[in-house]
């Protein structure tokens, strides 16, 4: 049977995968669905279909075709195997095993819309004929793949997109919701409204969403620039100079960091009040900064990698220390500088715990943090879940493109950390 | 040049009482008056404002330091009531002690005065130098060169000033404030102004993990469950990572950027609007158990956040939605690293890609990863933010302590009782248990990097 090897394939999958081709076919003649004694085929789904029914019902049909029609390639391939011919196959296959996982999730509406069986249809009452032409749609398209040397991990990544993407999907669809309220029986908005953004920063809105955006956005700001600046200056001191106390020092620090941070918040409470600073966005600010300190191994990590010499070389010219920090580390460590700058900002913009027991039920000076959470209590959830959703992509926009755009130095500064 | 840097020779003890011995009549001094040897040797302002510093600590202590001292040994002995004033003829309210301020204030006396010890040995020494440096024939340094040298030799000092300063006041002191506290009876009956707390020992530590009824039938579990799930969610995070960078960076795969960025996209969202958002679909009405139910998937509402086991089974999985990206792309830099040929020749040896995991990728990840592991692994046992906006703790359980739940953790736990029931003694106790278990995972992780780095290198 089998001819000249043809290059760009492994023909020794291509009976398998006809097989099991075949057995999709197979399944089609046992029962797809039972309910109470009384099951259907696919067949008569098939035909059903055609009288009329949701649009749904068509998936029943499609799949049914696409089955046959890989059937059909696969007879093709196995005697006359070509690259070309193989991909349309893997395609076909794909298509196949698509339509037979969305029937998994539209079975009731297709079951229930063609009236095919007596009262209300379960997944679970599917039968052994679509659990086969599941099972064989799947095996089908990996052996295909394997066949046509495309890497299967194509379908694993797309299943793990759709999870990882679904909650995003879900928060876009509701923040454009026009029904406003927690609970809607549906995926899929009846209407389309940009009201949810506009109303979260009216100012005649009870939130004052706009002022809680911008008081995140002065500390997380203010807040990133003073800690880069201390976590820069700590990480050259203990990389670059040696001094007595230096170890102490680091492992001091070590020994702080080891206490649960929010631990002491009653006592920093008490001081920012002994100090008037209590209730202000200030206070989010000096605090952060007083304990960016800790924050310094990362930024340690890379400045020991710059070589001595360039200090000794510096040092030789007459440039004082000061001049080698400013002049030649800095310039140097422009990643691990915007790494510091990225991971303090996203730390400060998305900081609950400090503000939440800072301001406790002084609105006003919320961070979106604390004020996002507020509106998820379940007394508030149905009045203001549309604008929650709203205000969670105001929130996470911003962040989104900084990451995405600064991806490459927050690797850096993530590798950097490992070594660690 | 470099040699005018250079201290004097250092040939002689430099213990406290050696600088005593050799000392003139001034350095002498200084062990009581501050600056006075600097003074003597032409550093006149540093002198000054070691004094000016003394004079400052004194009054203070004069003051109020003293007594804030002898405060701290019983936190306070009046108690806030009504009492009869003789001069009005009216009963009123008098003012009592007030503990919480007097614990806070009897620290911060404490901290000035360690302060003041290091000025102490600081200005002996500088005092000392001074004075040799003249010996030697030379000028001290003077004040304008001394803030040069901040530039310079000393930008230790310039650079450590401000976050050190920053956290004495707002991380050390609160740290000392909150251990002190796990030795007092600070908790809901007895807050301060209207009632007086006081020391008592281990009692605490005892009621958590013995004698205290609800207490200690409700540490054990959530430490229990703490534990469990820092393991859990460390590992699973980890292999399913591994995995995921894994098919990302394997041949034949086209667009590698595209994938990472669509996994990197749930990674740059904050986690709490992540969370926050996973927790509302996940609710009774929330979308997941609607769809269910509308796909004829289940009859009813699955209790993801409300059932035990299934509360504890969603927290970890939706760590895995939060934690898999991140150890996704701190593993593709790794993934990279690993030397082409080993492969190459695995293959030619015939090894399964299964094979090839197992000899090579595993060992060589875990090889480096292991630091990151265990520091991980301490983080998500402090994991706040998944818990609490996720559950909250929930569902709550009426063996346990009031208020702490199923799901809780050390750390959401210690939140709820500062937060919400307001007994502070256990809170600060808890922390010092996280301190404990931290402190012992970390120390067993820098014993290994150290054996670690005497290894050659990886084989």
């Amino acid at each position: 049977m089998m001819k000249k090897a043809v290059i760009g394939l492994r023909q020794q999958y291509l009976p398998y995968a006809l097989g099991f081709s075949a057995l999709g076919i197979v399944g089609m003649f046992l029962p797809l669905a039972s309910v109470g004694g009384k099951s259907v085929s696919v067949l008569s789904g098939v035909l059903a279909a055609f009288s009329g029914g949701s649009p749904f019902s068509w998936l029943l049909p499609a799949a049914a075709a696409l089955a046959i029609a890989s059937l059909a390639l696969g007879i093709q391939n196995v005697f006359r195997p070509t690259v070309a011919g193989a991909r349309i196959w893997v395609l076909a296959a794909a298509l196949n095993a698509a339509a037979m996982t969305v029937l998994l999730f539209a079975g009731k509406s297709v079951v229930d819309g063609l009236g095919l069986l007596p009262g209300s249809f379960m997944v679970r009452n599917f039968g052994a004929g679509y659990w086969l032409m599941l099972a064989a749609s799947f095996i089908l398209l990996v052996l295909v793949m394997r066949a046509a040397k495309l890497n299967v991990g194509y379908i694993v990544l797309t299943i793990l997109a759709i999870i990882w993407l679904f909650p995003i999907l879900w928060i876009f669809l509701t923040a454009l919701r026009k029904e406003t309220g927690y609970y809607v029986g549906y995926f899929i908005p009846r209407g389309f409204t940009l009201d949810n953004f506009v109303n979260l920063f009216n100012n005649a809105s009870v939130l004052p969403f706009g002022r809680w955006y911008v008081n995140t956005l002065i500390v997380a700001g203010c807040g990133c620039l003073i800690n880069a600046a201390i976590i820069l200056s700590v990480a050259f001191v203990l990389s670059r100079t040696r001094f007595k106390g230096r170890t102490t020092f680091m492992k001091i620090l070590m020994i702080i960091g080891m206490f649960p941070g929010f631990m002491s918040m009653l006592a920093v409470y008490n001081i920012l009040k002994g100090l008037g600073l209590n209730q202000s966005l200030l206070a989010l600010i000096v605090v952060g900064a007083a304990g960016a300190a800790m924050g310094y191994h990362v930024c340690k990590g890379f400045f020991d990698t710059i070589p001595k010499a360039l200090d000794e070389a510096a040092t030789l010219d007459g440039a004082s220390r000061w001049q080698i920090f400013t002049r030649i580390t800095i310039p140097l460590s422009k990643p691990i500088a915007i790494y510091t700058l990225l991971t303090n900002f996203l730390g400060a913009w998305s900081d609950y715990i400090f503000p939440s027991m800072l301001f406790g039920d002084q609105q006003s000076n919320y961070t979106v943090a604390v004020g996002l959470y507020w509106m998820t209590d379940f007394r508030r959830i149905d009045s203001y879940y549309t604008q929650f959703a709203a205000g969670a992509l105001v929130v996470a926009l911003p962040i989104v493109i900084l990451f995405i755009c600064l991806q490459r130095f927050y690797v850096e500064g993530l590798s950097g950390s490992v070594k660690g | 040049m470099a040699t005018k840097k250079n201290p004097p020779a250092r040939s002689e003890k430099n213990g406290l009482i050696s600088v005593f011995r050799r000392g003139d009549i001034f350095t002498r001094l200084s062990f009581i008056i501050f600056g006075a040897a600097n003074m003597a040797h032409k550093q006149i302002i540093k002198g000054t404002v070691y004094l000016v510093i003394e004079a400052a600590y004194i009054v203070y202590m004069a003051v109020g330091g003293v007594h804030n001292l002898i405060m701290l040994t019983t936190l306070g002995t009046r108690q806030q009531g009504m009492a009869f004033n003789e001069a009005t003829g009216i009963v009123e309210m008098v003012q009592g002690d007030n503990s919480m301020l007097i614990l806070l204030w009897g620290v911060v006396t404490c901290v000035l005065t360690f302060a003041m010890i290091a000025l102490w040995i600081v200005q002996i020494y500088s005092g000392d130098l001074a004075r040799r440096t003249e010996a030697e024939g030379k000028k001290p340094l003077t004040f304008v060169q001394d803030v040069r040298e901040l530039f310079d030799s000393h930008i230790y000092r310039l650079l450590l000033a401000i976050p050190v300063a920053g956290l004495l006041v707002f991380t050390v002191m609160p740290l000392i404030y909150m251990i002190l506290m796990a030795f007092t009876n600070y908790d809901q009956t007895h807050q301060p102004p209207g009632n007086l707390f006081t020391w008592v020992g281990l009692e605490n530590f005892r009621a958590l993990i013995s004698s205290g009824a609800d207490l200690s039938a409700t540490f054990w579990p959530v430490l229990g469950w703490t534990i469990v799930w820092g393991f859990v969610a460390t590992f699973s995070c980890y292999f399913g990572g591994m995995i995921l960078a894994m098919i990302i960076n394997s041949k034949g795969i086209r667009g590698k950027k595209i994938w990472r960025t669509i996994f990197v996209i749930t990674m740059a969202i904050p986690s709490f609007i992540s969370l926050l958002v996973v927790r509302t679909m996940l609710g009774d009405k929330g979308i997941i158990n609607v769809l269910l139910q509308q796909l004829g998937f289940t009859s009813g509402a699955l209790p993801f956040l409300t059932d035990v086991t299934w509360a504890r089974c969603t927290v970890i999985i939706v760590n895995l939605w939060v934690g898999i990206p991140v150890t996704m792309l701190m593993v593709t830099g790794i993934l990279m690293n690993i030397p082409d040929d080993l492969y190459e020749s695995a293959r030619i040896d015939g090894a399964s890609p299964v094979m090839q995991f197992v000899k090579i990728t595993f060992p060589y990840m875990w090889f480096i990863t292991t630091p990151y592991l265990i520091s991980n692994l301490i983080g998500n046992f402090n994991n706040f933010g998944v818990i609490y906006f996720l559950t909250g703790g929930a569902p709550s359980s009426l063996q346990y302590y009031k208020g702490a739940g199923k799901t809780d953790l050390l750390v959401t736990w210690l939140y709820k009782l500062t937060r919400d029931s307001k007994d502070f003694n256990l809170a600060a106790t808890i922390g010092i248990v996280i301190f404990v278990i931290s402190a012992a995972f970390s120390l067993y992780s820098y014993s290994r990097s150290k054996s670690m780095q005497e290894e050659e290198s990886f084989q």
